[in-house]
């Protein structure tokens, strides 16, 4: 069990949020406080960058849904980055490769 | 024992040459005299014959007694003072174990109040023996002990009223766990129907018991010649995975009789799921629902179906053959406005059996560190080592698999197996 950490960078495009550790029952209550609390200006992109992304469960796919209704409410955009591979297996098996954009890593997913 | 200066004391005819000192004035300010110290100590004093004859007792004592003087010396015995009970025990342990030791210290008992009432006391007593070494009168004094007594009776009183909710917070355990069991049962159904031409199986798994579990399972006849089944898993748990959940199967019972084709009923359930859990708390799930047509000419069943986010269903050959029936890009359902599912087309023929899972199975931790995951390739191996076995041997397997998992299940499963008969070979039973 790794603790789930999280760090925020600003690209020009608009936050990057690192995820680090496990995306679980216990650690997406945090998350997702963590970003409904983010403002987004229309137009913008919130990237997650999954690099350091060791776990993800069915709350943490959840947790990646109510990211994707708050950035659209904003009229702003998602995008994944880096996603591993265990992650990537249950995201197309759930069908979310289709309506979450998916880029190789965070620099392609902050070009304009 | 520690002295602090000089007490004044049965010796201090000794120290008369010193009463000019700074010695003598602070003797001064601390007691007048032996006399009025044993007077008025802040505990009783009492001397006593042998037999327990009272031969002098303070004014400590007598006023906690409410009693004269002159009433208790040499009319009453220390016994008189105690209760009933205190007598007792006096007569049964105190005495005789003073007569052994000659002395006793910090025994508990009871004295009473001219009034009638009750004082907890501390007793400590000590023989005091003459020049030859004869026992010459028992010196004692008595501690009062209400404060303390009533500091016991708090905390005996505190550990009855943590020991009550205690057993209040069990009851309310139990109560809730049977409401539990009940609503999770009213998500299943409580046995499989029996269908003409079809084996049918099934089996629940929950990994905590106390946690209402999202998974579910059904089976039910949609017109005189078909019947639909569905199996999936609602994400979350808790009532409130269960709310979906039991919407969700009620969703899907009422699509299939409207239209039994896969893709329009997981369509009808996804709008349904969406509009009832829009904003910022979503609920979905992944379901497979599919309907079966068996054919009493043949003994096959041919099945249609459609998935949305759930892993694919699993065919067992009766020939040996295993292999997933692929239904890729189907959406979780409840997620988006509009959804797409996939659906895909087998026959079963006698002696197949379809396997429907949910990912508690394929997702279950493995290996020493519990890292790894059970996973398809596993599940599939596992299949077919049990196919052209009987739906209820198949799902018979997998409980024994679960059980073997053990504490690597993390969710619940739900296990659902369909199988086409096997053939009875006609030409043995005719022979």
């Amino acid at each position: 069990m790794n603790p789930l950490q999280t760090t925020i960078r600003h690209a020009p495009t608009g936050p990057v949020l690192e995820v680090n550790g496990d995306l679980d029952y216990t650690s997406a209550g945090e998350f997702r406080a963590l970003i409904t609390a983010l403002t987004l200006q229309p137009g913008q992109r919130l990237v997650l960058d999954l690099t350091g992304l060791e776990f993800c469960d069915s709350s943490g796919i959840t947790a990646m849904i109510v990211a994707r209704n708050h950035v659209h409410a904003a009229d702003a955009d998602i995008a994944l980055a880096a996603v591993p591979d265990h992650t990537l297996r249950v995201l197309r098996m759930v069908g979310l490769d289709q309506i979450l954009a998916l880029h190789p890593d965070s620099e392609a997913a902050t070009r304009p | 024992m520690c002295r602090i200066g000089q007490e004044p004391g049965p010796h201090d005819a000794d120290n008369e040459d010193d009463e000019e000192g700074p010695t003598a004035a602070f003797a001064a300010l601390l007691e007048d005299s032996v006399e009025e110290l044993y007077e008025n100590a802040p505990c009783g004093y009492l001397s006593t014959l042998m037999d327990g004859t009272i031969a002098k007792i303070n004014g400590t004592l007598l006023a906690w007694l409410g009693q004269e003087r002159d009433a208790v010396v040499g009319r009453m015995r220390f016994t008189d003072l105690l209760t009933v009970g205190g007598k007792l025990y006096h007569e049964t342990h105190f005495s005789p174990l003073l007569r052994m030791q000659g002395e006793l210290s910090g025994i508990a008992l009871e004295i009473k109040e001219a009034g009638g009432g009750r004082i907890p006391v501390l007793v400590s007593s000590v023989v005091k023996h003459g020049g030859g070494g004869e026992p010459q009168l028992i010196r004692t004094t008595v501690f009062d002990a209400r404060d303390r007594r009533a500091y016991e009776e708090e905390l005996l009183g505190a550990r009855k009223a943590a020991e009550q909710a205690r057993k209040e917070a069990e009851a309310d355990r139990a109560r809730l766990q049977d409401a539990l069991a009940v609503l999770q049962q009213s998500l299943l159904p409580d046995s499989l129907p029996s269908v003409p031409g079809l084996d049918a199986a099934a089996h629940y798994r929950t990994a905590s018991p106390d946690r209402l579990g999202g998974d579910f399972y059904d089976l039910f006849p949609i017109d005189a010649d078909r019947f639909a089944f569905f199996l999936g898993d609602v994400c979350g748990k808790g009532p409130q995975a269960a709310a979906v959940t039991s919407l969700t199967r009620y969703t899907l019972r009422a699509a299939a009789v409207h239209d039994p084709d896969p893709v329009s009923a997981l369509t009808t359930l996804n709008q349904v799921l969406h509009e009832r859990y829009t904003g910022g708390d979503p609920r979905y799930c992944t379901t497979i629902f599919g309907t079966l047509a068996p054919d009493p000419a043949t003994g096959r069943v041919t099945v249609h179906l459609a998935a949305g986010g759930h892993p694919p269903a699993l065919v067992l050959r009766g020939n040996g053959k295993t292999e997933y029936l692929p239904t890729p890009g189907g959406l979780l359902v409840g997620v988006l406005p509009t959804a797409t599912f996939t659906a895909a087309t087998t026959v079963l023929e006698p002696g197949d059996t379809l396997l429907l899972y949910t990912d508690g199975l394929t997702e279950a931790r493995t290996g020493d560190d519990r890292t790894a995951l059970y996973g398809d390739e596993a599940l599939l191996d596992f299949a077919a080592d049990h196919a052209g076995r009987s739906a209820q041997d198949v799902i018979q397997a997998l409980t024994g698999l679960l059980d073997d998992l053990g504490d690597g299940l993390d969710d619940d499963t739900a296990l659902l197996a369909l199988g086409a008969p096997a053939l009875t070979p006609r030409t043995e039973a005719t022979a």
